[in-house]
């Protein structure tokens, strides 16, 4: 763990003293070092699949997959924010290199958390970089507005999660997971049963986000540098559905009637989200309502509780994570380009960037859930589960697929195909630079299509 | 922290114990003011600590609008009708003189014609005569007055000599051709119908018989930006100062270096202060009217060499044209046309009380001085009034009760209008340059350009002919006038 940890940290140092011409470089290097480190946690060799262990961080099957998806994401993310960061002056430039690796080094500490105190404690502190990211880059004035919604969401939900986290050490006089996955149900009144379910998941479920408390998020993806963006479509959404894995451990004779309407809520978001995704202008917009629409599925995966479930969730999450990340950076490309968001006036780019238009063909097909991909696997896997759950799910399940690929499918015509407007005729030609950080989205994407096992969680 | 109402209390306790000679007016306006600020205190109000000029553009937009006459605003309201989706593009419009008071829109005759010598032309004004018509289906608000153009539709009359009567009787042809309600007459049908008309030296005159007249300029303008702002279209109060452009330097297949400017962002200063925003924006429109050769050139044109693509400055400048009302009690009657006499000289009918606006074009060397709106009262005196009593007798007892002058954006390449985008500023698109003619078409051509931008060519009407094309290859599309 240290041998992540430190590097990790000491990227601050280096993103303050390199020389300017090498900030860029030498940060991207070092980082992608630090990925190819992590990614020896996706080899779990002992038996009670806790490794890497000591007092306060282990990884497990569940959470390796997630450390390693935001080890990766550090050098995609410094990759992308390479051109619009040019014009600002150094120090401005090295303030957000060290912004982005504290919020590495919070979720990399929240992910790999074996107590849930360092969890909780590490899941409020990637707020904070978070934030100064979307107000300070952003772009437009909404910003201030999007910032605001996202930190006040987030807080007033886990307010409550630190109540019941004191509440649980007081009444089992323990928080580590490894001895709650062993404990018994816990005896609690049967009124405040409920109280105590709803504390402990509001958080995750506002951060996932569930479709009744998914506000914030369209404004904080649209409004937040492409940085901003990709860490939280990848990671910080995770984040929520980490933290509803591990805690339902704690709630499992409670979880049996209570779950019911979160899950017919996040179905119901799935269908919900799709459809406005159909009728939206502007491109990031689109992708946000896209990540609602996944995140609604990997809620209901998660709260039913069954081990596919779970290993669909866990799939769907790492997969999704990759497949958004990589259209905001589309997104981005398109908007450094044209400096609009607007769909309708950013069309026919097959035209000009034809390479740039292969990767737009590979994600959306990726976010439509196209086999052999793990998004595939993940969607496949979770509809089968809530079929077992229940039959009626199909439903929402099924008609969200349908309204999935329509919008995906949607995204890419609108975007590429087309007219080419006369104001885009000549555009910039593609950097290698975004070449190289779509392929190393697509790239483990497609690895993964032959080992899927690695993330399949502790289910396997 | 007191709740407010105790902070209220505990002052005005304070006030009345302490001064009692306030009388209660001062108190209760003390009581309001301490109760908004309070008020302000709260969540949900819009206080913020910071002081920033509420009139500020916002920091980025799709499509700006440099210029916020009719054809500013025409291309406004088509660009929100055409978007497919509610708030599918964020449009501004960058004006910097509300009240209006040197631009080409209202200061204009208003009048309207197809009688023209380009099909382009009659297709935009016949388009734009059909738009007037049902102005109400198309700019009408809900709730709102409907609008009122007071639309005359008392014809054109051109008057042409010997001299140049074949060039009226092809106009007349090309005219029917495109579908124009025109109709010729000969010196008696015309003394027929008009009789106070003088025929001395008139061959031939062409009389619009529909869609042709004159309407209120002021009232299409308030109408377009009452729909376009009533659709989500931001108003900004400001001058364009700058642009920010990025350049890529590039090579033409024959070799020859060419030179790509995109504009990333307009600087728009606030009047009468320093402020200035920064907005970003995928496309910029120029209708600035008769300062769009002026606004072209903040991006760079003149710097480059003269004949190349590049360095082919935009050719509109501002001409100023006189308009004099005139009172003439024994003047023509009511069914008077906008008669255009082939001396130059024009009058038309203002109101019911016997009043007319009438001018002329000055010829090519006594252009007047263009740095203000100050009228030449002499060249009434010796250019308009004689041609004028010649034509119509009545015309030789008048008084000239008011006069202006105005702008045209008159184009020095061939005086026609320019819409489309430029070859080498990638997202500028024009719609300037109608040298007189551009109210008349500005519903069409704001239609056209709004077709340009989001569906990516002319849909309803082909403007091609009218692009900068022409003026990048020299080829002029000169107007057959009789004048």
């Amino acid at each position: 763990m240290l041998k992540i940890l430190i590097p990790t940290l000491l990227l601050i140092p280096t993103s303050w003293l390199a020389k300017a011409k090498w900030l860029w470089p030498t940060t991207l290097l070092h980082s992608f070092i630090i990925t190819l480190f992590s990614l020896a946690w996706l080899k779990n060799t002992t038996e009670t699949n806790w490794s890497t262990l000591n007092p306060y961080m282990a990884t497990d099957p569940l959470s390796s997959p997630l450390l390693t998806l935001t080890c990766c994401l550090l050098p995609l993310m410094i990759l992308a924010s390479q051109n619009h960061l040019a014009q600002d002056p150094l120090v401005r430039q090295r303030i957000y290199i060290t912004l982005l690796v504290t919020l590495q080094l919070s979720l990399i500490m929240a992910f790999a958390a074996t107590e849930l105190t360092m969890f909780y404690v590490m899941f409020e502190t990637s707020l904070i970089p978070t934030l100064i990211l979307i107000t300070r880059w952003g772009n437009q004035m909404e910003r201030l507005n999007a910032g605001t919604y996202f930190l006040f969401y987030t807080l007033a939900s886990s307010l409550p999660l630190l109540i019941t986290l004191l509440a649980f050490q007081n009444k089992t006089g323990t928080l580590s997971l490894l001895i709650i996955q062993l404990l018994g149900p816990i005896p609690i009144s049967p009124y405040v049963n409920i109280i105590w379910w709803t504390t402990s998941l509001l958080a995750f479920l506002v951060k996932m986000p569930l479709y009744g408390v998914h506000l914030w998020l369209p404004k904080a993806h649209v409004e937040a540098p492409i940085a901003g963006s990709m860490i939280l479509a990848a990671v910080l959404l995770k984040l929520g559905g980490y933290g509803m894995m591990r805690l339902m451990l704690i709630l499992s004779p409670l979880a049996k009637e209570l779950c019911y309407p979160f899950i017919i809520l996040a179905l119901w978001g799935v269908l919900m989200t799709s459809s406005i995704c159909l009728g939206q202008t502007d491109l990031k917009s689109l992708i946000a309502y896209s990540s609602v629409s996944h995140m609604g599925l990997v809620a209901a995966a998660i709260l039913i509780q069954t081990p596919w479930g779970l290993t669909g969730a866990l799939i769907l999450m790492i997969a999704h994570g990759l497949t958004s990340s990589a259209l905001f950076c589309l997104a981005n490309t398109n908007y450094e380009r044209t400096h609009t968001r607007t769909m309708i006036l950013t069309r026919g780019s097959q035209m000009i960037l034809p390479l740039m238009a292969t990767w737009w063909l590979i994600t959306c097909l990726a976010n439509l859930a196209l086999p052999p991909l793990p998004n595939l696997m993940g969607e496949l896997i979770i509809i089968s589960a809530l079929l077992g759950w229940s039959w009626w799910t199909i439903i929402f399940t099924g008609a969200g697929a349908l309204i999935t690929a329509t919008y995906s499918l949607y995204m890419y015509l609108m975007t590429q195909r087309g007219p080419v407007p006369n104001h885009m005729i000549s555009m910039n030609p593609s950097h290698s630079r975004e070449h190289l950080l779509l392929t190393l989205h697509l790239l483990p994407l497609l690895l993964l299509v032959f080992k899927p096992t690695t993330i399949w969680g502790s289910a396997y | 922290m007191e709740c407010p109402e105790g902070v209220l209390l505990l002052l005005s306790f304070t006030a009345i114990f302490f001064s009692c000679e306030h009388t209660v007016p001062e108190l209760e306006a003390q009581l309001a003011a301490m109760r908004k600020k309070a008020a302000d205190a709260l969540p949900g109000s819009s206080w913020s600590p910071f002081d920033i000029n509420p009139n500020l553009p916002p920091e980025r937009a799709d499509i700006v609008i440099i210029g916020g006459g009719v054809m500013g605003w025409s291309i406004a309201y088509w660009l929100k009708q055409k978007e497919r989706v509610r708030e599918g593009v964020k449009v501004i419009v960058v004006e910097r003189d509300l009240t209006y008071s040197q631009a080409s829109t209202v200061l204009s005759a208003g009048g309207i014609r197809q009688q023209f010598s380009l099909p382009e032309n009659i297709h935009l004004s016949l388009a734009s005569a059909d738009f007037m018509r049902n102005i109400n289906e198309h700019l009408g608000v809900l709730n709102e007055d409907p609008v009122d153009l007071q639309f005359n539709q008392s014809g054109y009359l051109f008057l042409a000599s010997e001299e140049v009567a074949h060039i009226m009787e092809e106009n007349y042809s090309t005219q029917r051709q495109v579908g124009a309600k025109v109709t010729l007459l000969s010196p008696t049908q015309l003394k027929e119908k008009f009789p106070w008309i003088n025929t001395d030296g008139v061959a031939l005159a062409s009389y619009g018989l529909e869609n042709e007249g004159w309407f209120d300029p002021w009232s299409l303008l308030n109408a377009f930006r009452r729909k376009a702002m009533s659709m989500g279209v931001i108003q900004c109060c400001g001058e364009v100062t700058d642009f920010k452009y990025t350049v890529s330097m590039m090579t033409s297949p024959g070799g020859d270096p060419v030179v790509y400017k995109r504009i990333n962002s307009v600087k728009v200063q606030m009047p009468k202060g320093l402020e200035y925003q920064m907005v970003e924006c995928a496309i910029v429109v120029n209708a600035a009217g008769a300062f769009s050769g002026k606004l072209a050139e903040m991006l760079g044109i003149s710097s480059n060499p003269k004949d190349t693509i590049a360095g082919t400055p935009v050719p509109v400048e501002p001409r100023k044209r006189y308009i004099y009302v005139v009172h003439c009690p024994d003047g023509p009657g009511l069914d008077t046309p906008f008669l255009i006499d082939y001396s130059g000289m024009y009058f038309r009918r203002e109101g019911l009380g016997g009043n007319y606006i009438t001018g002329a074009s000055p010829k090519e060397a006594d252009e007047p001085d263009t740095s203000n709106l100050e009228v030449d009262h002499q060249f009434f005196e010796d250019s308009v009034w004689p041609r004028l009593a010649y034509r119509v007798p009545a015309f030789e007892k008048l008084k000239v009760t008011s006069a202006w002058a105005g702008f045209y954006d008159y184009n020095t390449f061939d005086q026609n209008g320019i819409i489309g985008d430029h070859p080498v500023i990638n997202n500028m698109y024009f719609a300037t340059g109608f040298s007189g003619h551009g109210l008349q078409q500005s519903p069409a051509a704001g239609r056209a350009v709004a077709e340009l931008i989001l569906d990516g060519n002319f849909k309803t009407l082909d403007m091609r002919g009218l692009g900068f094309r022409r003026i990048m290859a020299q080829e002029p599309i000169l107007e057959r006038n009789i004048l």
